[in-house]
């Protein structure tokens, strides 16, 4: 009988009942794009501010010292203490090594270029490295991802090029080089003749720099195997009270609190481990990126939060309206049901069970719609595509429930309102 | 014994006495008509008997219980287990059958029951229409699924206010049958009417005027069927 009475009640408005749900799927869509979104955009946040470069720089713990103790450069050629290349691989074994998202080691040295008497520095680099892991695993990391948004007129080199170098726009502008021309330096350990295959224009420093494959660098400098410094790029949690406080002493940090530090991809946690794999190294965040990161991240999420809480109240509004209007076209039939003797309850069952119906219907039509959108927001940007987050579809089911029925408070108001004195006799 | 006794019963809309003083009582198995022009109270006085509306002043004793000091939720109840009621217009959901609208009134009160519906709709002569939806029922045929549901939870009470007011004349007298009938099985009948014709038929007449009782009519019915 219930559902004879609930059937027909729906078909007979159908137009309404199909109108409830469509806002339902409205409201749940955009809810399931922005949580689908909001959860996967910390990742997608930090892979786009990663294209701003690396966020922790390892230098040896020596140079480290006289770069604190005299502010000098550890590329100024002072410092001859190095790190070991064959050690870079650890860097992808620590806790975090999945947050690694590319590292690359440079080795600095000067140069005499084609014969002037002033120095220009050199970097040997890894541009598109493969790395065999202890682990088992492999990974190519290096300057080609994380430079990318380089301005390169000409082409990357790869490590395999031992005989090309890439120059920086400035240096190649004062000794015009351009894509194509044979450039010869000399270093401490002889002298090499190299084929330009790109110049680079990144508005920073770096555009005073020859850049070349890391054993071209070590073999001018005489410095086999070893390296200056390790640019590394990698996702973090944003900082807090906690992780500031380890930041300035992990010593000051009881067992349990060290813990939570050392297992959060904090980028101190993270720099830490970094220094207990490669030997006689200090790991430092590059501090002013990583905490934007954090800042960036948050509000991008507050903004979704906030987006999602106002189309599912907009939604609320609009079934309210909806329920509202068709509970009063019914009101004839619900005073009648009341004069023969139904309760409050039963009736209100009856039209929240025809509401939450559609409710269900509009949410997974809703739910899907949604995934296409976070796909359409994921690509227009961030470029890429959303990874779909099953934890949402909870989270969409109790937000339309708790919407439907919200939207359903007033008309329920009005039916047990209603006296069915009043609706039966026509007045 | 009375199974209907109202003492000093008003009922007052702002300064308007819609109900002015009532005292009535109506014993069990009466046929009682009540009369009286537009606006003098008839409704008013089978809403608060029909527990839809609550004096503002004055008991209605009915069964024993004083309904006038009722919750809600108990007044349902009593309206559901005790009374039947039957409108002037026809009140039929429509998207349900005949059949299924006398049943809603069982799904309510105890369990729907076909067998027992479909009797109720035999006793009032549409046992061949039961599946028929209330657009395709004429106006007669439509008050008498009203009469089946009203009857079908067996009330102690029934309550029609203008029962006949919108049908013709065949129609009418379909209906004035099954009210002999009931009255014959030794329901209590109160009948709201226009109708002197329908009104005759009952054993006593309260006429109201101005929410008063300006006179009651006994109709000493068996003897005129004599004479
Ligand atoms: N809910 C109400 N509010 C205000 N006045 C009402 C209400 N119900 C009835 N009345 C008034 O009470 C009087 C009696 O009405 P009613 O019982 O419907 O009369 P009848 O059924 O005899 O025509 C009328 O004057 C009517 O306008
Ligand atoms: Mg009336």
């Amino acid at each position: 009988m219930f559902f004879r009475m609930m059937n027909g009640a729906l078909l007979r408005q159908k137009g309404k009942m199909l109108m409830i749900a469509f806002t339902i799927a409205l409201g749940a869509s955009l809810a399931t794009a922005m949580l689908n979104v909001m959860l996967d955009v910390g990742d997608k946040i930090n892979q786009e501010l990663k294209t701003y470069g690396a966020n922790i720089n390892v230098v040896p713990k020596e140079a480290s010292l006289l770069d604190d103790l005299y502010g000098v450069d550890e590329r100024s050629g002072v410092s001859n203490k190095y790190l070991q290349e064959s050690e870079l691989g650890r860097i992808k074994t620590i806790f975090w090594a999945f947050n690694i998202v590319d590292f690359a080691p440079f080795l600095d040295t000067k140069v005499t270029l084609n014969g002037a008497v002033e120095n220009v520095e050199l970097a040997g680099t890894w541009f598109s490295h493969h790395l065999d892991l202890p682990t088992g695993e492999s990974l190519d990391t290096g300057m080609i991802n994380m430079k990318n948004w380089w301005d390169v007129s000409g082409d990357w080199i790869t490590d395999a090029e031992e005989d090309s170098a890439m120059v920086g726009s400035l240096l190649a502008g004062r000794h015009q080089i351009a894509p194509g021309d044979v450039i010869s330096v000399a270093g401490k350990n002889g002298q090499k003749t190299l084929t330009v295959k790109g110049v680079f224009n990144t508005g920073s420093d770096e555009d005073e720099l020859i850049y070349v494959p890391l054993k071209v660098a070590q073999d001018l400098a005489d410095r086999a195997g070893l390296v200056s410094r390790v640019e590394v790029s990698a996702l973090t949690t944003p900082d807090n009270e906690l992780s500031r406080r380890a930041a300035q002493n992990p010593k000051s940090l009881s067992i349990k609190e060290w813990e939570t530090w050392y297992c959060t991809a904090y980028v101190s946690a993270i720099s830490y481990q970094i220094q207990e794999v490669i030997t006689d190294s200090v790991a430092k965040p590059i501090r002013q990126v990583a905490e934007s990161e954090g800042a960036i991240l948050e509000k991008t999420q507050l903004l979704m939060v906030l987006i999602t809480i106002l189309s599912l109240i907009g939604a609320a509004l609009g079934i309210s309206n909806l329920v509202t209007a068709s509970v009063m076209e019914r009101s004839r039939e619900i005073g009648l049901l009341k004069a023969v003797g139904a309760n409050d309850f039963p009736i209100s069952m009856l039209v929240l069970t025809e509401i939450l119906l559609m409710g269900l219907l509009g949410g997974v039509i809703g739910y899907f719609a949604g995934l296409g959108f976070a796909q359409i927001i994921g690509h227009s940007v961030f470029g890429s595509a959303i990874d779909i987050k099953p934890m949402v579809i909870p989270l969409v089911a109790v937000l339309v429930f708790l919407v439907t029925l919200a939207g359903s408070i007033p008309s329920i108001r009005f039916l047990l309102s209603l006296r069915p004195a009043e609706v039966l006799h026509g007045r | 014994m009375n199974l209907l006794e109202l003492k000093e019963v008003s009922k007052i809309y702002g300064t308007l006495k819609a109900l002015n003083n009532i005292d009535l009582s109506v014993p069990k198995g009466e046929w009682l008509a009540i009369m009286g022009p537009s606006g003098s109270g008839k409704t008013t006085m089978m809403n608060i008997v029909g527990c839809m509306d609550k004096p503002s002043n004055g008991s209605v004793i009915l069964d024993g219980v004083d309904i006038s000091k009722e919750n809600p939720r108990s007044l349902t109840a009593i309206r559901r287990d005790k009374i039947g009621l039957i409108f002037q217009q026809f009140h039929l959901i429509n998207y349900l059958t005949a059949l299924e609208n006398v049943m809603v009134a069982q799904y309510y009160h105890s369990l729907p029951d076909e067998k027992e519906a479909m009797q109720a709709l035999e006793r009032v002569g549409l046992a061949g229409r039961a599946k028929h939806l209330p657009s395709q029922l004429s106006g007669g045929e439509q008050q008498r699924v009203c009469i089946a549901r009203a009857l079908i939870n067996y009330p102690m009470l029934i309550l029609a206010d203008e029962p006949t007011g919108n049908l013709d004349e065949a129609n009418e007298n379909i209906v004035l049958d099954i009210f002999r009938q009931l009255h014959r099985e030794g329901s209590t009948i109160v009948v709201v009417t226009h109708d002197p014709e329908v009104a005759e038929e009952a054993e006593r007449i309260v006429v109201l005027e101005h929410g008063k009782i300006a006179r009651i009519e006994d109709n000493h019915r068996g003897e005129q069927e004599e004479g």
